[in-house]
């Protein structure tokens, strides 16, 4: 058999091994589940041997004697003396240096790109220079760089912004504030919840498309055929599960 | 029971089974709706258009097959495009689950438009570290990937001839699905190689990435799968992004249509219950 | 040896964390040399970060398997999964692909990887429709306001909805461009801060949890 018709036979027989959780938790979907771990480790342990150990360690020490490496190659190594009790506390050196480093990378770069940049962004100018001497307020709120639109931004941002600060009490005019976030706030999260169904709909798309694929006669028809066995395996499944017993 | 207390009640694998149809049905008979082209997609597209030949084109695939239908899709209409405007491709992915898609996708596309391995286009591989990688690559490029995916050192490739490290790219995409993507493409690499950058990402995360796209950090969003559709259509090679699009249709009517009749339900129970505490 | 497990971790960090910092306002060639240096490093002992990952995972199935605990058998295919998977590559030299064509351990990676990763997250879809059914109710003014933002937005991204309801598309451009970007700016900025301040925190010794590994 070719290894793509024997690939699609396996790639579907494990797709509907995984749906079979929408029916209930058996053991069919157990497999698969742990089946899926087994093999994601595997593959990223061999990944992390022929990337880190041989091409980015052995064979720059070996063909270009960059022994300078070792120095990280030890830092590592004290990483993995967690699983030695007596020398764990030895790790704390790799943890202080990877969260230093990275602790003093991130500060500048994340000041400069979030927080700096966003402000800028925030208070434009509310008016727009048109032609030599004329002053414009655009209102197209389809343009998102309009003047009534970047007055929107000013008041969002800053209305989110009051309702997070919890050191001054929510009342009177503050109230209305943090109202008004409240509000920016829920929009917002209707558009992630918008985005996110869209998101988990094009995944389902995503596999169905292949199933489909393989139910074409060049595979054998693999998912129609694994369908019919998998709805069987249910069947039995819950028929030899006792139905459980009507609360009192 | 009532029935609205029925409706609420209703097993949850009927409502599977009404997604699973939603989706099933327009894939086996598609209609094929004209797909409105965004101003967040098109910045995407324009910017690798007004390219001349031969930039230095970067495109990180940061993502695994949990989101490979919402961007598997966008990283082979944004190649097709590199490859038919003659851009020098470099590839890369910063997910270790991802290499073997990444490589696929880059040798598939790169096959279909007839481009040479090491002349035209490049993949380096994976490397881990997230914003490390880019950091050292910002720096120089060939410490961060001394060798290539097939372990071909990376000084010998002719496509990189004149790129020291990210300042000589001229524009970049990061595909991302999560961290590291194209944030902290934007933080370690934009912010100090001052390259031109654009993302794409799933629906997910699109509405997180809207702030650096109205400040200018990025240039462009393709978000999910309808992004990919819209730069299929601008490409004018349609692909799976667009036949999901009429599945993706008749989902998100379903659901729309699940929430208002949830929310009938719950209004007419709390008539009900109003009607009766005013009787008690 | 208070000093050694307890006060030089902390010195390291410190110096590290200041030392990187101040190296983005002092672009000299010596101190670019340092930031192409380390960050190698990083990605050398990122890869030692993943295998500490990974492998406490590992050795949790190999207790459930050794004491033979209620699920073991899973374990059992976990173990085999996994170890198949390393023979597979290490005989593929860690290659999916050689010129082209496609290796075992590409086999592996395409038939059961992508498959099982892709269908894991697949399935989610029906829950949140499930969700949306049982628990999406306009209860307030507030959940009234995230609904109609959610239907509009739903509608205004899919072909249907533009064809059915031509005015949706720009209204959920507007809600995405301005109202939800004014938010997520705001997120934005309040989470850095955040992260800055942990940062510092970390730099100065007051956060320590990360350190870990051993009793003093």
């Amino acid at each position: 058999m070719d290894a793509t018709i024997f690939g699609a036979w396996v790639a579907t027989g494990l797709t509907l091994l995984i749906f079979s959780f929408l029916y209930k938790d058996t053991p069919l979907f157990k497999f698969a589940e742990h089946l899926y771990v087994g093999v994601s480790i595997g593959y990223t342990i061999v990944k992390t041997y022929d990337t880190v150990i041989l091409h980015l360690i052995i064979k720059p020490i070996v063909e270009n004697g960059e022994f300078a490496l070792l120095i990280p190659v030890a830092i590592g190594m004290l990483m993995l003396t967690r699983y030695v009790p007596k020398a764990a506390w030895m790790s704390r050196y790799a943890f202080a240096f990877i969260v230093g480093m990275g602790s003093g990378l991130a500060i500048p770069r994340t000041i400069s790109s979030f927080i700096l940049k966003q402000v800028e962004d925030t208070v434009r100018p509310l008016l727009s220079m048109a032609g030599p001497d004329g002053l414009t307020f655009s209102m197209n709120l389809l343009n998102p760089a309009s003047n009534l639109n970047a007055i929107i931004i000013l008041l969002g941002v800053s209305s989110v912004l009051f309702y997070f600060f919890f050191s001054i009490e929510h009342s009177g005019a503050g109230k209305a504030v943090a109202r008004t976030g409240i509000m920016f706030l829920m929009i917002s999260f209707g558009a992630g919840f918008g985005y996110t169904v869209m998101a988990r709909m094009s995944l389902l798309i995503g596999r169905l498309t292949d199933l489909i694929e393989f139910s074409d006669a060049s595979y054998g028809r693999p998912t129609i055929w694994l369908a019919l066995l998998t709805i069987g395996a249910l069947v039995f499944i819950s028929r030899r599960t006792k139905p459980a017993s009507p609360e009192v | 029971m009532t029935l609205s207390e029925k409706m609420l009640k209703i097993d949850r694998r009927i409502i599977f089974l009404m997604i699973g149809l939603c989706t099933l049905l327009p894939l086996l008979y598609p209609v094929g709706l004209p797909i409105k082209i965004s101003a967040e997609v098109r910045g995407v597209y324009d910017h690798i258009e007004s390219l001349p030949e031969g930039s230095v084109f970067f495109l990180s695939i940061d993502f695994d097959p949990a989101s490979k239908p919402e961007l598997y899709p966008q990283a082979i209409a944004l190649l097709r495009h590199a490859f038919r405007k003659n851009l020098r491709v470099i590839t890369l992915t910063l997910w270790v689950s991802g290499t073997g898609m990444a490589d696929q996708i880059v040798t598939n596309v790169a096959n279909e438009m007839g481009k040479e391995y090491g002349e035209d286009y490049a993949f380096l591989g994976w490397s881990p570290g997230g914003q490390a990688v880019i950091i050292n690559m910002g720096q120089d490029l060939y410490s961060a990937f001394p060798s290539d995916y097939s372990g071909k050192p990376t000084k010998s490739l002719p496509v990189l001839e004149g790129v020291r490290n990210l300042k000589d790219v001229t524009y970049m995409v990061s595909l991302g699905a999560g961290r590291p993507g194209v944030e902290e493409w934007y933080v370690f690499g934009k912010d100090k190689y001052k390259f031109e950058m654009g993302g794409g990402c799933t629906g997910v995360m699109a509405p997180g990435l809207y702030p650096l796209l109205r400040s200018g950090q990025i240039n462009g969003l393709i978000g999910g799968l309808r992004g990919a559709a819209e730069y299929e259509s601008l490409i004018g090679q349609k692909g799976k992004a667009v036949a999901g699009m009429d599945a993706q249709s008749a989902t998100h009517v379903a659901i729309i249509v699940l929430v208002i009749m949830c929310n009938l339900v719950y209004f007419s129970q709390r008539r009900t219950s109003r009607a009766q505490g005013q009787l008690g | 040896m208070i000093f050694l497990r307890r006060q030089l971790p902390l010195l390291i960090t410190l110096i590290t964390g200041l030392l990187f910092a101040a190296q983005y306002y002092v672009p000299h060639p010596a101190s670019e040399q340092m930031l192409t240096s380390a960050t190698k490093w990083m990605q050398i002992v990122g890869g030692f970060a993943l295998i500490l990952g990974v492998t406490s995972l590992f050795h949790q199935h190999a207790v459930k398997i050794k004491r033979q605990e209620a699920g073991w058998g899973y374990s059992f295919v976990l173990y085999v999964g996994m170890l198949g998977t390393i023979a597979v590559g290490l005989w593929a030299n860690g290659k999916e692909s050689v010129e082209g064509a496609m290796t075992a351990f590409g086999w592996v990676y395409n038939f059961m990887m992508v498959p099982l990763q892709g269908t894991m997250f697949a399935i989610l879809a029906f829950f949140i429709a499930s969700a949306a059914y049982r628990s999406f109710r306009a209860r307030s003014r507030e959940a009234a306001v995230l609904l109609v933002a959610a239907v509009i937005v739903m509608m205004g991204r899919v072909p249907l909805g533009e064809y059915l309801i031509p005015l949706s598309g720009d209204v959920s451009s507007w809600i995405l461009n301005v109202l939800n970007s004014s938010v997520r700016r705001a997120i934005l900025i309040g989470i850095s801060l955040g992260a800055i301040a942990l940062s510092f925190k970390i730099i100065f010794g007051v956060e320590r949890s990360y350190l870990g590994g051993g009793k003093e």
